[in-house]
Parts: C-alpha cells; sequence; structure tokens
C-alpha cells in the first residue's frame, strides 16, 4: 500500500484549516468557554470541601480540562461518508484508486494534528494560566497517558466511522449522529466526571465503550491505576477499537452494495 | 395578507416533505433535538444526585429555570432556523437566489426553512421541564404572574431571536461563522443552564450587558422564585426583560437592512 | 428604443489573497493580504427589446459580475443600470418580478423533491395565477421533452434533465427578461441541442429579451443574433456575429498540394508549415498579403496538383482576442 497520496490528504486538510482564521479563534475560545463553565460548577458544589468521596476539586478540573481539550483535538468528520452519499459524489471517489476509509483516517489525522497544535495547544495553556491544573502523576504515566490518548482517539474515531456508515441505508443521518453525540457527551465523562455516576450507572457503563475514549487517559494522567490495571483498561480500549471498527467494515461492505447513487 | 398565508403554507408544506424523504431521519429528528438538548439536563440530574443542592438551588429550582430557556428557544427557531442555516444559503448562493425573488428577504429566509421539528424537540422540552418542575418549587400562581411569565417569554423570544439575527447577519462580513455562533450563542446558553451568581464576575457582567442570557431565564425565574443569591442584583433587573427584547431586536434588524445593502455592493 | 440600459458601470472587488504552503498557511492565519480587484471597467451597452445578446469573455473577465449588476443582487460602484424603466438595485420587489435569471451552476429547485413540487413553490412565490401557471408548465414542458421527469426527485435528473427543469422554474411567471447564466454547462450534445432550440423559439414567439452567458460557442452561433465580447473588466466588442469576423479574423490559411516534394523558398508575412505528403499551409494577414499575389507567386515558381483557403474558426478569433493577439483589421492596432 502507498502511504503518499493518505498523507497528501492529510497535508492538505491541515493546510486547508488555515483559511478559516476566524472560526479558529473561536474554537479556541469556545473550548476555554467549556472549561470555565464546568469549572464554575464543580467549585459552587464543592462549596469548600476539600474532597467529595476521595476526588479533590484540582482532580476535577484536570478531568474537565484534559477531556474537553482531547475532545478539541480528536476531531471525527461525522459527515464525510454522509454528505457524500447524499450528493452523489461517493460514486466517483469509490473509483480512486486507495481506500476510501484510509482517506478518512489521514484527513481526520490531519485535522487532529492542525488541533494539537493551534487548538488545544492554546486552550489548555490559557485554562492552566487562570485556572490551574493537576501536574502528571510522573514522566512514566505521562507517556501512558499518550498511549491512552491515542486508543480513545482510536475508539472515539471507529464509533464515528460505524454510525457514518448507516448514511447507506438512511442517507440523512443528522439525527442518528445527534443521537450519538449525546451518548459521548453525557457517557464518556467530559460533562459529568464519571466518578459521581450513581452507582448503577457505573455498571452499566463498564458495558459500554464510551470511558474508554477520554475518562482512561485521565484516570491514568491522574495516577489513579497502576500498572497492571493500566494494561487492562489499555487492553479494553484496543479490543473496542477492533469489535467496532469490524462492525463499521462489515456496513461499509454491505453499503457498496447497496448504494443507491443519489444524482447523476 | 391571505396571499402572504398561502405562502407560507406553500413553504411549509415544501419544507416537511423534502424531510420526509428520508423518513427515518425525520421520525428521529425531534427526538434527537429533544434528547441533545437534554444532555444538559440530564448532567445536572446526575450531578444533583451526588450534591443536593447547587448554591442553594435544588434540582427542581435548577429544571424550571432550565424551562424557561428551552420554552423560549423552541418559540423563536420556529421562525428563525432559516437564520441559524444562513451562512450556507450565502455560501451556496441561495441568498442571490432570494434577492431575485419579489418578497421580502427577511420573510424569505424565516419562511423557507422554518423548522417545526426542532421546534417541537425544544418547545417540547421546555413544556415538560415546566410541567415537572412549576408545582415543586412553591410558587403561588395569580394573574399577575401569568401575565408575569407571558412577557418575560415573548421578552426571552425576542432576546434570543436578535442574537441570531445578528450573527446570521455577520455571515455577510464573514467567510465562517459557525463557531462564533457555537462561541456567543450555544456556549452562552450553556452557563445560561445555571444560576449565574456561581460564575466569576466576568461570565456574569457577559450573561447581563453582552449577551443578556440573564434576562431570558435566570431574572424571570427569580421574580417568581425569590432565591437569595438575587441579593447580589439590581431589584429592576427583575422586570426589564421584554425592554431589553424588544431593544435588542430593533438594533438586530436596522443592523440587517444595514448589511443587507452592504452586502449588495460588496457581492461577497 | 432600448430597452436595457447599460452607462459606463464600474465595479471593484476586495479579495482577500490565499497564500500556499506550510509559510503561507501561517501567514493567512496571521497577516491577511488584501487586493482590490476592479471586476468591470466602465462598460456601456444598450439592448432593445426582444433582442438576444450573447455575452461571452475568459474566466474572470465580469461577465458573473454584470449579470449580476442587471439582476440587482449587486450595485454597480458607478455609472447607471436602467431596465425597462427601473433600477434593478433600486426597485428590487418591483423589477425582479419580471426577470427571470438561470445559473447554470446554481441550481434553484429543491434537491430533495420532484420538479413538480418546485414549480408549485415558485408559483407561490411569484403570485402566478392558476391559468397563467397552468398554460406556461404544459408549453414549457412540451417544448422542453419534459414529461418523463416532472415526477422525479431532482436528486435523480441528470445534468441535461435538471438544466432544462432550471430554465422552465425561470419562466414560470412569464418575465419579460430572462438572463441565463452559461445554461448549457456540462449539458451533453443533444441536451445543448434541446435547449439551444427552446431558447431561439421562445425569443421568437413571445419577444422575451434574453442575456445570455457561455463557453461554448456553439450556444452563441445557433442562438444568437448580437455579440459583446468582455475581456479584463473591459467591453472588447458589441456587434454581429459576422461582423466578428469581418473584423477580426484577417488570418486566412491556403493549403496547397503540390506534385512533387518541395523546398519552399522563404515569403515575407507568410508563414508556413509542413503538412506532409507534398503538402504545406500557408498563413497570411489577408490585409498583409493579397491572396492573388500569393497564388500567382506559388503558380509560377511550382507545380501545384490542388489549393483550398479557409477563414478560421470564429472560435478561435475569441480564443485570440482574449489573448490580445487579434489585429483589429479597421485600425490595424492591437486591441488590449
Amino acid at each position: 500500500m502507498k502511504l503518499s497520496p493518505y498523507f497528501a490528504y492529510a497535508k492538505k486538510c491541515f493546510l486547508g484549516r488555515s483559511a478559516y482564521r476566524f472560526d479558529h479563534l473561536m474554537n479556541i475560545l469556545s473550548t476555554c468557554l467549556q472549561i470555565f463553565i464546568f469549572w464554575g460548577i464543580y467549585r459552587a458544589l464543592y462549596g469548600g470541601n476539600s474532597e467529595v468521596d476521595g476526588i479533590t476539586l484540582p482532580m476535577v478540573t484536570t478531568n474537565f480540562m484534559l477531556s474537553m481539550g482531547l475532545g478539541a483535538v480528536f476531531c471525527t468528520n461525522d459527515y464525510f461518508l454522509p454528505d457524500k452519499i447524499h450528493d452523489g459524489s461517493i460514486s466517483t471517489e469509490l473509483l480512486r484508486p486507495i481506500s476510501f476509509p484510509g482517506r478518512m483516517v489521514a484527513e481526520n489525522a490531519g485535522n487532529a494534528l492542525f488541533n494539537l497544535i493551534f487548538r488545544f495547544a492554546p486552550a489548555l495553556l490559557a485554562a492552566v494560566l487562570t485556572i490551574g491544573m493537576s501536574a502528571p502523576a510522573g514522566a512514566a504515566m505521562f507517556g501512558m497517558f499518550l498511549i491512552s490518548a491515542l486508543l480513545g482517539y482510536g475508539v472515539l474515531w471507529a464509533i464515528s466511522f460505524t454510525v457514518q456508515m448507516s448514511a447507506f441505508w438512511f442517507v440523512n443521518v443528522w439525527s442518528i449522529t445527534t443521537i450519538k453525540n449525546v451518548f459521548i457527551n453525557v457517557l464518556s465523562g467530559s460533562m459529568i466526571p464519571l466518578w459521581f455516576m450513581p452507582g448503577w450507572m457505573s455498571g452499566v457503563l463498564r458495558f459500554t465503550p464510551f470511558s474508554s475514549i477520554y475518562f482512561t487517559p485521565v484516570q491514568i494522567y491522574l495516577g489513579q491505576l497502576n500498572n497492571w490495571e493500566i494494561a487492562e483498561k489499555c487492553a479494553v480500549q484496543l479490543v473496542w477499537i477492533v469489535l467496532i471498527y469490524l462492525v463499521g467494515d462489515m456496513l461499509w461492505r454491505k453499503g457498496q452494495r447497496k448504494l443507491v447513487v443519489q444524482g447523476g | 395578507m391571505k396571499d402572504i398565508v398561502h405562502l407560507v403554507g406553500v413553504y411549509t408544506k415544501t419544507t416537511a416533505k423534502s424531510w420526509f424523504q428520508y423518513r427515518v431521519d425525520a421520525l428521529l429528528r425531534s427526538l434527537a433535538v429533544f434528547l441533545r438538548e437534554s444532555t444538559g439536563i440530564i448532567v445536572i440530574y446526575f450531578t444533583l444526585q451526588k450534591f443536593d443542592t447547587l448554591n442553594g438551588w435544588n434540582i427542581y429550582e435548577l429544571l424550571f429555570l432550565y424551562s424557561l430557556l428551552f420554552l423560549t428557544y423552541g418559540i423563536m427557531i420556529v421562525f428563525f432556523t432559516g437564520l441559524r442555516d444562513f451562512g450556507r444559503t450565502v455560501r451556496s448562493g441561495g441568498f442571490d437566489r432570494f434577492i431575485l425573488r419579489p418578497r421580502g428577504l427577511l420573510f424569505q429566509l424565516i419562511f423557507a426553512n422554518a423548522d417545526w421539528f426542532a421546534a417541537v424537540g425544544h418547545g417540547g422540552l421546555g413544556v415538560v421541564l415546566f410541567l415537572v418542575s412549576a408545582g415543586k418549587v412553591g410558587i403561588v400562581w395569580n394573574v399577575w404572574k401569568v401575565l408575569y411569565y407571558l412577557f418575560a417569554v415573548a421578552g426571552g423570544v425576542l432576546i434570543q431571536g436578535a442574537v441570531f439575527l445578528v450573527l446570521a447577519t455577520l455571515n455577510i462580513y464573514l467567510l465562517e461563522t459557525g463557531s462564533l455562533k457555537e462561541l456567543l450563542y450555544f456556549n452562552m446558553r450553556k452557563f445560561a443552564g445555571y444560576p449565574i451568581s456561581i460564575f466569576h464576575k466576568a461570565v456574569q457582567f457577559i450573561m447581563i450587558y453582552i449577551m443578556p442570557f440573564a434576562f431570558v431565564n435566570y431574572f424571570p425565574a427569580q421574580y417568581l422564585l425569590r432565591k437569595e443569591d438575587m441579593a447580589g442584583y439590581p431589584q429592576v433587573f427583575l422586570y426589564l426583560t421584554p425592554v431589553v427584547g424588544v431593544g435588542m431586536y430593533l438594533a438586530a434588524y436596522f443592523f440587517w437592512r444595514f448589511s443587507v445593502k452592504y452586502y449588495k455592493s460588496s457581492g461577497n | 428604443m432600448s430597452f436595457i440600459e447599460v452607462k459606463n458601470v464600474s465595479k471593484t472587488f476586495c479579495i482577500n489573497k490565499r497564500q500556499s504552503g506550510v509559510t503561507g498557511m501561517l501567514a493567512n492565519l496571521f497577516a491577511p493580504k488584501y487586493e482590490i480587484k476592479e471586476a468591470v471597467k466602465d462598460i456601456s451597452f444598450s439592448i432593445g427589446q426582444g433582442e438576444m445578446v450573447g455575452f461571452i469573455g475568459p474566466n474572470g473577465a465580469g461577465k458573473s459580475t454584470t449579470i449580476k449588476m442587471l439582476s440587482g443582487i449587486l450595485f454597480p460602484e458607478s455609472g447607471e443600470i436602467t431596465v425597462g424603466g427601473l433600477i434593478p438595485y433600486k426597485q428590487r420587489k418591483a423589477y425582479v418580478g419580471s426577470i427571470g435569471v438561470v445559473f447554470g451552476q446554481k441550481s434553484q429547485l429543491q434537491w430533495d423533491l420532484p420538479v413538480i413540487d418546485s414549480f408549485e413553490l415558485l408559483k407561490a412565490i411569484y403570485r402566478v395565477p392558476e391559468e397563467v401557471y397552468q398554460k406556461n408548465m404544459k408549453r414549457y414542458t412540451e417544448m422542453l421533452e419534459m414529461g418523463g421527469f416532472i415526477h422525479q426527485p431532482v436528486r435523480q435528473l441528470s445534468l441535461g434533465q435538471r438544466m432544462r427543469a432550471d430554465i422552465v422554474a425561470a419562466l414560470l411567471h412569464s418575465p419579460k427578461i430572462v438572463f441565463f447564466d452559461e445554461p448549457t454547462i456540462g449539458v451533453d450534445v443533444v441536451g445543448k441541442e434541446t435547449i439551444r432550440n427552446f431558447i431561439r423559439e421562445l425569443n421568437e414567439q413571445d419577444n422575451v429579451t434574453m442575456l445570455f452567458t457561455t463557453h461554448d460557442m456553439q450556444d452563441i452561433e445557433k442562438t444568437c443574433d448580437r455579440l459583446i465580447i468582455i475581456d479584463a473588466g473591459r467591453k472588447v466588442y458589441d456587434g454581429t456575429l459576422p461582423g466578428i469576423r469581418e473584423r477580426y479574423g484577417t488570418t486566412r490559411q491556403l493549403d496547397v498540394e503540390f506534385s512533387l516534394q518541395q523546398e519552399i523558398e522563404p515569403m515575407e508575412k507568410v508563414a508556413v508549415v509542413d503538412l506532409g505528403d507534398n503538402k504545406k499551409r500557408f498563413v497570411f494577414e489577408s490585409h498583409e498579403i493579397h491572396i492573388n499575389e500569393l497564388m500567382n507567386q506559388l503558380l509560377n515558381r511550382y507545380s501545384i496538383r490542388d489549393m483550398n483557403i479557409s477563414e478560421p474558426e470564429i472560435e478561435s478569433i475569441i480564443r485570440k482576442i482574449y489573448s490580445g493577439e487579434a489585429r483589429d483589421a479597421k485600425s490595424g492596432c492591437k486591441e488590449a
């Protein structure tokens, strides 16, 4: 497999982003703002208590900063395939001698890199300077955090990929995509730290991929897991990526066969 | 007038027909909006399971605060979907097409896209929240309070309509404003789901004087609930919602008129 | 009597200039550059009622800008435009009810719905009376052979079908003027022919005034009596189609087949191209060299089997006008 066309797509996306200068600044501010909202809420909720259930306020803030920061980096263009099916351009796209899923990865990766440098970094810097954030639990843990974050992106990407495939059947997938994102927002820990989920919810969550996206890396960063637990959680992340991607890939194959080309 | 009603009818029929081309999506649409907007409420619910009150507000009081936000948004969005999606309209040349048709521009923009489904999702959520919370927050309803409530809702609709109109109008000057809207409107609205008193002074300032969501739900809710944290604000704020709404809407309308002239001279 | 009157119209735009590459990206991010572009410079023309005018020029010449000003989407920066006594950009609602605009690149049909639904919507928007609507729709759909797909969703139509539907959509309210902006773009040969015939017929039968931009010279040759060429924002030609040949088409080519393999002595102001098989082509300007003179010279010197003289294709003349190579035969000087 030749990699150069994929690299070209990634580069195109990375460079293309600079065109929307103003938009970009707004995105950084949006990310900061979200962090501030939740910081404000939890400051009020803690109301002077140093810890709740063994979780301190700085830990909660760090959870928000990392999961929202990563959320800003993790780019999944949920409408990449649906748009191409809706306007009919999918038929010409499929004629190109490259893997379409591969191209999706490449474009998202280009965007993610841009986000990492120009969105995550400034937003996090601003948040750290104004709110402050816990330091990582050691260099090794930080390294593991990076690996786990990458795997978390993989889980998020696989979910998006699989959900996009539904466009082959429904064409208009705004609703399905929106519902998917509700699940991710509520259950991944980026809006409510999973420590504070009611007991029964935590039970349910163990059987879903959502905590693998942001919460696992955050726990590693904060040093809440020992080496054995880290290995286990990362393995769980990997299993989710493979499982979800396999479902998506199956739908992708079936979908191509079913393709009702819209337009010309 | 009859002609206008007829045209609105045809527009609505056309939009609805377009949606029903994709049945699954159409059916899921209201549900999706309902769920998406419930996100904030689910988060509050789970959070308040753990922590009983937020700065003295219990779960029902917080839901009542939320209900005002959604009810006003649901009413507003019926009329302003076209403004929400105006950026796409400008980029695709759709606005040129509006100019080429013998009808008012704002009229076309509003009715060519009226999103009744989203309205059912949002407004429905507002009504559900109101029904769940209103009986449990100790409001003794009388004629004055009902009247106050209606005026507050109308004011809230106008405030948000004005913000949408201004944000839509900015599309005439800027290539891409999706994230500005995301920042100024949708993110600020996330603050508005909570009593603004818990936030930093700077945030409070923005919520009162710049993106005045405080007048959409916080101050009207305070008039009816009278929580302790109202002590930090002038009492007159409790009565200003309709005034702020009308003032903002007029300002937004003149900005729109001015910008259409600009569009015609710059060509985008 | 002139119906459309354009006087000394100019228009400039301010454009964000994008740079490429990584350094260019950073530059865009922090210090965007702008440049001022004069899209239309001091253009004047007038068009009578019922005239059919082709409006051509290379990409970026200012055609679309002019069409947008004529249809009231843009204000001219200076100069004046009146159409049928109205000022398009000032009396918008009164004006646009009497015009139709077809943008070949941008459909005004509802993408997800059958064609007929878009027509019904336009009927309501333009307040078209029921009888007029029925009459127009019946007539136009028959002329454009649309019966087969009027109940199909637009997204399932071919480009040619969609374009025909878009043309009818622009005509339902019986406009007095129709602007066509590239109405045949991407349409196949048969489809183009149908569209051209329809436009021709409509112009002849209903006396509709039409302005037509295109890149396809055949569109113009088959439909328009008059041609306006603009280039770099300026009008460079305004007249009939045969007139353009008279004025610019001074290049002639003489193809000669010799009896034997021949070496040709160089001649002044004549270019010689070897076509192989004892054939050669002599290219010259008719006002510089007289055709008799050249033929006599050749007949005197060489043994010739066959000769054939030809004029240039209209398309190549126009290409030359764009590239600034064309010489104006009357003044003998180069056009900008």
